[in-house]
């Protein structure tokens, strides 16, 4: 735990190395990098030590400080948690160093590295809490630094309004959690969440409050349909390096807050493992329909965080099903599935974020039918967002097929029990249509962007090349590790599974280990097989060349003499008819003129509902207004009658503390 | 390990260019005409292989990939199946999810090898195939999960071959629904008739056909043997599922197989000449239909 301790304090050392150092920036924000990523290689040391096997760590904070012991911890659902902080973390951070380098005249720069760091060292805490006020303490300081990192361009209206919604939400999250700790705390002797275990073993209705109270906290912070609408908007605002952090990251801790809710409470009952399940599917649908139609790089991509927390939680609910249905192997799946699609995720969708934050910084725009043909501009970005890419897709042979691999097998491995059989059915067409959907978007936003001709002059005359390497390096990381973990599965899934089972102590590891056998190598046979089959149908290809040279002529446009750039399909038209197939629940509105066409995507939750609703609610409290007039008489009043209340409510025997 | 596998892989290999002919000839066949010969498609192969090719100005190295990947997955998913009736090449537990990875990883490089042409016609191809499989992926794992619910089994190999054959006579009723629902997705996937056309000759009109518009010598060969092989593989999918092949010796299993995947393209033959294609709004429907014929093959699985 020294160790974790000494990562924090070189982040920490970091974030106010820069501040100090602001006035000599070159030299500020290389120390700052240099500490970052020296804390996360630190960090990641004890980290895998506990995941390959090593005892849980545990250090409580010296000093009286409020709500009982600070007890910090990391067991092996913490330590996973901590590879996606502090490896998305690390890389994030460096590639802010080149994101936000143009800024420096006119934004404060060393601030947004410093409350980067800050937001790390929130996020290492909000896994590592093991008590109560801590945890709510990381919590509380992660939403706030996101916050103001989210308002770094806080000159722009839409950042401002994305911030607005996000701060309000995240703060409604942080209300339910305080109130399930409350409700958790009623058995419970302490504020340790070895304490809280203690003392909800037996279901009630306190337990069902909590749970119910922890997946609209969790739920909310994790982005599901239909808590997901602040969201979007958010991610998008941010800096693309925050973003990488904010949906790879900071969603998780949505997921981490379950997982460890979960593990406190034991086996919850089946109907809340349907809810997660039913949550999760529609999520995943409704994630990536939305973001099929939008037009904004970064919001797109936001919108696939919402598909992929569905993915997560359709696993933790198979998971949880199987605990609930006493159905060992199902459960195992479920939840190694989830778990490990919560790290792939964190991977592929932050490497994607820093991939659109290169392409902003190449072109200044995020505007996807404006962009075209930067691959041969951006060569290395481009092959970093087209694994990226593939990975988001779950296509072999990279992690995101990996991890829904292991899910797909939580659907199918009880056969033909009756109560399994229904989540197979569901699970098997959800997630093949959320595959083949994620499949068309991903299509889109890496063909439309990187491949064919330039769409806009703006974006031709840039000719921008690849960023810088302090940008490059940490999008090619990623993109390795997502490869690596595709083609050698056998070193993530035997953590993976310690994981799960940690979670859920009822399963007997031993007797699943077993299944697993030698899936995992041939998994690795599999996806090395692929690669080298291509490379050698590559040579082949060369071979019937024969030395001739290949011919170079313009784009056959059917005996169209003069194809144009603006000839080229579009995002929006690719889109529509896959859109159009689902109707009004795709979220798009259109417009049609005699000789223009519209299409603008709104979010079916934001502004079909949430905004008239507040709108309505706002016109109805501004009534209340009154009581606010001003009169000394009538605040007295008021005063007297809550004293008085209070004093009827203390006095009755019934309700004496 | 026998070579039972490693035959039959090449004998699917061998035949698969031979099934589009059929098909087309079928095809002429009932609507009164000759038609091309039943071979064509290997002379075809064997003049664009010794072609130089094209490359439009607009394309990327993702242009020549594209073919390359498309077959390759296409390979590799044929090892995943038990063609001989008993073992796969190469199978895993949950291999299915695989099987469709790899449709889906084929598709993935031909769409994005399109648009990388620029060009507005196959940019309208690629919308139109990705929106075609996104009814067909759900529509084949639950034709798959069918199997799987029938067998107790997760690998193709299993839920194709010995217990398929076990539970065969059992669940009969179910499989011949999961095999017309298999159909109905293959006809998708292949790009045939009612959902494509491959003999249309209006750019604007095609799926398939117009992404591929650019590529030209061995790749463009590349692509047609793969489509033809992709046929191949569906059809040995409906043909296991309703004939227990597990059961027959090696000789009749691997006869069973040729007569089966015949019969098939014969039938896309009768389909592509007793229909027209539909509209590509219904397309979506057709494909759900097949959803729910394998949604009800499990209910029946139930009983």
């Amino acid at each position: 735990m020294t160790v974790l301790l000494w990562a924090v304090g070189l982040i920490l050392a970091g974030g106010g190395g820069v501040l100090l150092l602001r006035r000599a920036p070159r030299l500020g924000e290389r120390l700052y990098g240099a500490l970052l990523v020296g804390g996360g290689v630190v960090g990641l040391w004890p980290t895998l030590a506990v995941l390959r096997g090593g005892p849980t760590l545990r250090v409580t904070l010296p000093g009286s400080l409020p709500g009982g012991a600070w007890v910090f911890g990391v067991d092996p659902l913490s330590a996973w948690f901590l590879l996606a902080v502090l490896g998305v973390g690390a890389c994030a951070g460096v590639f802010g160093l080149g994101y936000l380098a143009p800024e420096r005249g006119h934004r404060p720069v060393a601030a947004a590295h410093a409350l980067f760091a800050l937001l790390l060292v929130a996020l290492v805490g909000v896994v590592t809490a093991q008590a109560m006020v801590p945890f709510l303490a990381a919590w509380e300081v992660m939403a706030l630094s996101a916050y103001l990192l989210i308002m770094f361009e806080s000159e722009q209206a839409a950042v401002r309004r994305a911030g607005f919604i996000y701060i309000v939400l995240t703060h409604l999250s942080t209300l339910a959690l305080v109130a399930m700790f409350a409700a958790l705390s009623v058995h419970a002797e302490g504020q340790s969440f070895a304490a809280l275990a203690a003392g909800n073993q037996t279901p009630g209705a306190v337990r069902t409050l909590g749970l119910v109270l922890a997946l609209a906290g969790f739920g909310l912070k994790a982005g599901v349909v239909p808590l997901h609408f602040w969201l979007p908007g958010a991610h998008a605002a941010a800096p693309s390096h925050v973003s990488a952090v904010l949906s790879g990251v900071m969603l998780k801790m949505g997921i981490y807050g379950l997982l460890r809710v979960l593990s406190l409470l034991g086996a919850p009952p089946p109907w809340f493992g349907w809810t997660l399940f039913g949550l999760g599917l529609g999520s995943g649908v409704l994630g990536v329909l939305w973001a099929l139609g939008q037009h904004d790089l970064k919001r797109l991509l936001a919108y696939h965080s919402v598909e992929n927390i569905g993915i997560i939680l359709l696993g933790l609910g198979v998971g949880l099903l199987g605990l609930a249905y006493g159905q060992p192997l199902v459960a195992v799946l479920g939840l190694t599935g989830a778990l490990l699609h919560t790290l792939n995720h964190a991977l592929f969708k932050s490497l994607l974020f820093l991939g659109a934050g290169a392409v902003l910084r190449a072109t200044g725009t995020r505007v996807i039918d404006q962009l075209g043909g930067l691959g041969r501009a951006l060569p290395w970005t481009a092959l970093a967002f087209g694994v990226g890419s593939v990975a988001i897709v779950g296509l072999p042979p990279l992690n995101g097929f990996l991890s829904e691999w292991v899910i797909f097998r939580g659907l199918f491995v009880a056969g033909g029990s009756r109560e399994v059989i229904r989540f197979a059915v569901m699970g098997a067409a959800g997630l093949g249509l959320i595959g083949a959907l994620a499949l068309a978007c991903f299509a889109k936003v890496a063909g439309v962007v990187f491949l064919g001709n330039p769409r806009s002059p703006a974006d031709a005359s840039l000719s921008p090349g690849d960023p810088p390497p302090n940008m490059l390096a940490p999008m090619l990381v990623l993109a390795g590790v997502c490869a690596g973990i595709g083609l050698m599965p056998s070193l993530i899934l035997g953590p993976a599974r310690m994981v799960a089972v940690s979670i859920a102590p009822a399963i007997d590891g031993g007797a699943v280990s077993a299944e697993w056998g030698g899936a995992a190598a041939r998994i690795s046979a599999f996806g090395l097989g692929l690669v080298a089959l291509v490379g050698l149908v590559l040579l082949l290809r060369r071979s019937l060349r024969q030395g001739r040279v290949a011919q170079v002529a313009a784009t056959w446009g059917c005996a169209m003499a003069v194809p144009t750039p603006r000839m080229q399909y579009t995002a929006s038209s690719y889109a529509a008819p896959l859109l159009a197939a689902f109707g009004p629940l795709a979220g798009i509105r259109r417009h049609r003129e005699a000789t223009a066409f519209h299409s603008h995507p709104v979010d079916p939750v934001q502004d079909v509902v949430v905004v008239p609703v507040w709108h309505e609610l706002e016109r109805v409290s501004l009534r209340l207004r009154r009581i606010q007039g001003g009169r000394v008489r009538w605040y007295i009043l008021s005063l007297i009658f809550t004293l008085l209340s209070l004093l009827f409510y203390l006095t009755n025997s019934r309700f004496a503390p | 390990m026998t070579l039972g596998p490693l035959l039959s892989l090449l004998l699917v290999l061998a035949v698969a260019p031979v099934l589009p002919g059929i098909a087309t000839r079928t095809r002429a066949f009932l609507t009164g005409r000759r038609g091309a010969p039943v071979l064509q498609l290997y002379r075809d192969l064997a003049k664009l292989l010794r072609k130089n090719v094209i490359y439009s100005r607009t394309t990327t190295p993702v242009f020549r990939l594209g073919p390359i990947v498309s077959l390759v997955s296409i390979l590799v998913a044929a090892t995943l199946l038990p063609l001989d009736g008993h073992t796969a090449l190469f199978g895993f537990s949950g291999d299915l999810v695989a099987f469709t990875g790899l449709l889906g990883l084929g598709r993935f490089a031909l769409v994005l090898a399109g648009l990388d042409t620029g060009s507005s016609f196959e940019g309208m191809g690629a919308s139109r195939e990705v929106t075609v499989s996104a009814f067909a992926e759900p529509a084949l794992l639950l034709g798959l999960t069918v199997l799987v619910l029938a067998t107790g089994e997760l690998s193709l190999a299993g839920m194709l071959g010995e217990q398929l054959a076990a539970a065969w006579a059992r669940t009969l009723p179910s499989l011949v629904l999961a095999a017309a629902a298999l159909f109905m997705v293959a006809l998708a996937e292949t790009s045939r008739v009612p959902v494509d056309d491959p003999a249309t000759h209006l750019e604007l009109t095609m799926i398939h056909e117009v992404i591929i518009l650019d590529h030209s010598g061995p790749e463009l060969a590349m692509i047609l043997y793969g489509q033809a092989l992709k046929l191949a593989l569906f059809g040995v999918l409906v043909v296991s599922a309703v004939v227990p092949r597990a059961l027959l010796p090696s000789g009749m299993a691997a006869l069973a197989l040729l007569g089966g995947l015949v019969l098939i393209a014969a039938a896309v033959g009768v389909v592509e000449s007793s229909m027209a294609r539909l509209r590509l709004n219904r397309v979506p429907q057709f494909l759900v239909a097949a959803g729910a014929l394998a949604v009800f093959a499990v209910i029946l699985l139930l009983r």
